[in-house]
């Protein structure tokens, strides 16, 4: 197993983010994670990253515990994400933005650029290699994100809402994008996603959470027809009828 | 090796224009002597080197690192008293001076960073004035640092380049200039470095930052720590160019906010930035200071500096290289 959660609860004062998901990526495959918003599952994903600590709970990397680890150790170890809303290094040029990732594993600067190189072509980026992040469409700044978690060189990369935002003719080309990449880098991929086309046909296992908890897992078509996620994203009239 | 040497000496990533002003540059440096002839004229310039020498250092922590410091005359005064001391009692050459003063700065500066990086923003900008402004009262008050009547060094009788004493201000010009190439071909290094981009990166965002694998903190602190380094070398120039030293010349609150202002006029963030903050501030610095003090009117100037600062906070973060490069880039389309 890649990626295991135990029991992680995370609390913020009296509030209850997570309450007691388990679960378990496989490694190369791809894991979709949905619920309604406020269900809690960027908190999971932080937790996972480093950014927060869970409360209680375990979180293994390859069979390392890496609960509480800060978000430095997480990368390097092999977990990288993108962020919900994009951010970028926005005083930063986007070769840079790219070159920032790909220290993580060297101090060669000439590695570095190389690498850069190869995932700006990879993403289709090369041509705006010396533009800002802040001058470039949202689609974009999105594959900037992405080439960026990429230069780390993970095996376990995390998208936050990658497609949140962006038309349909957008959200398929990072579709495409997205498996064309896991394809050539070896990828296990974990995404959170609200556009429900992009991750039902993209993930094998669908997670979904509601309220902090885990209420169904398994494959997209499956889970789409349960009453308890029918219930949590239009309410109890709609899983009755 | 080979490539160490490269990354030092090497602008060929800065577009040509950007290299043919800095050759120029040199050279209007360089013959500078020979052409102005008036003693008020080479104090500027060497005012000026020397305040641009002192952006160089501070633009790593406030340009790159993005983290605002407004206590650099600490290490300024570190490096002066440091220099000046060891040449009072010991004799030591001034080359010995220098990294001493150097580690002493840089050695204090890891100490406090370690508190005061667990604040960010205005707070952190708050806490390295305070740091400095205790500094300066502590050597007000011991009397081993001569206090408020400060450290006269002995003057020498013959030009001497062990205790850099010289009669004549040409040589103290090429000396501030060679000190400042130095610092600039180190922060030109430091730009193309590691450590460089991912100071960059803790200063446009620190959740983006870690999330590639940097410690932030540590990055924060050792950056912090580097600038320390740095302002002590424009701090030992300073004992043997004026020969004098007290606490309200080398380290006050003035000092700090004027380096940082040079900075920040100049364009924070950029290799150039300090060299045209200080090219502008420093001559008007000196002619306002002299022309609103002849009339009786002090305090004037520190009005249009504020003003100038706002204005730059208001409409151009990148200073006044913020300013060329997007006109450059309107230009290239």
């Amino acid at each position: 197993m890649l990626l295991e959660v135990k029991n992680l609860f995370k609390e913020f004062g009296g509030v209850i983010a997570n309450a007691d998901i388990s679960l378990e990526v496989r490694e190369g495959m791809i894991m979709g994670l949905i619920g309604p918003n406020g269900a809690g599952k960027t908190t999971l994903f932080n937790c996972i990253a480093g950014y927060y600590r869970p409360t209680r709970g375990r979180i293994l990397f390859d069979g390392k515990d890496i609960t509480g680890w800060p978000s430095h150790q997480v990368a390097r170890i092999g977990i990288a994400r993108t962020f919900q809303g994009t951010k970028t290094l926005s005083n930063m040029t986007v070769e840079e933005n790219v070159m920032v990732g790909a220290f993580c594993r060297t101090h060669d600067r000439e590695v570095v650029r190389k690498e850069a190189q190869e995932i700006m072509e990879l993403l289709d980026l090369k041509e705006k290699a010396q533009s800002l992040p802040t001058e470039l469409p949202i689609a974009m700044q999105r594959r900037i994100e992405l080439a960026r978690a990429l230069a780390t060189k993970p095996k376990l990369l995390m998208l936050d809402e990658i497609a949140a935002g962006l038309n349909p003719l957008e959200t398929k080309e990072i579709l495409q994008t997205i498996k064309r990449i896991k394809e050539e880098r070896k990828l296990t991929l974990f995404l959170i996603e609200h556009v429900m086309e992009f991750i039902m046909t993209i993930s094998e296992i669908v997670i979904v959470m509601a309220a902090g908890r885990k209420i169904a897992e398994g494959p997209p078509e499956k889970v789409a027809r349960e009453p308890k996620v029918i219930e949590a994203y239009l309410g109890e009239k709609y899983a009755k009828g | 090796m080979g490539r160490l040497l490269k990354d030092i000496f090497s602008f060929e990533d800065r577009p040509r224009f950007e290299r043919i002003g800095f050759l120029i540059f040199i050279l209007i440096v360089l013959i500078f002597p020979w052409v102005v002839k008036s003693a008020y004229g080479r104090a500027v310039m060497i005012k000026f080197l020397l305040f641009a020498l002192f952006g160089l250092g501070w633009n790593l922590i406030g340009g790159y690192g993005g983290q605002v410091d407004l206590g650099q005359a600490k290490n300024v005064g570190f490096g002066a008293y440091a220099t000046g001391l060891m040449m009072l009692w010991w004799n030591v050459p001034f080359w010995v001076t220098v990294p001493v003063g150097m580690v002493i700065a840089a050695a204090e500066s890891f100490g406090v960073a370690y508190p005061m990086f667990r604040l960010k923003g205005h707070y952190f900008a708050i806490a390295t004035l305070c740091v400095a402004l205790v500094w300066k009262e502590l050597f007000v008050f011991w009397d081993w640092t001569g206090g408020a009547r400060g450290v006269e060094i002995p003057i020498r009788p013959t030009p001497n380049f062990t205790y850099m004493q010289f009669g004549s201000p040409i040589h103290y010009h090429y000396f501030i200039f060679f000190l400042f190439l130095t610092q600039l071909l180190f922060m030109n290094w430091f730009r193309k470095s590691k450590l460089g981009y991912e100071c960059q990166a803790v200063r446009d965002d620190e959740e983006v930052a870690a999330s590639l694998g940097i410690n932030v903190y540590r990055t924060k602190v050792i950056a912090y720590t580097i600038t320390g380094g740095l302002g002590a070398v424009g701090g030992s120039f300073m004992t043997v160019y004026y020969l004098y030293i007290d606490p309200d010349f080398v380290m006050p609150l003035d000092l700090s906010i004027l380096i940082a202002m040079t900075v920040m006029v100049g364009g924070a963030g950029s290799i150039w930035g300090p060299i045209i903050g200080a090219a502008l501030l420093i001559p008007l610095d000196m002619y306002l200071g002299a022309w609103l003090g002849a009339q009786k009117r002090l305090g004037i100037d520190f009005m249009i500096y504020a003003v100038m600062m706002m204005v730059i906070a208001a409409r151009e973060p990148k200073g006044i290289w913020g300013i060329i490069e997007r006109m450059r880039k309107k230009r290239a389309g």
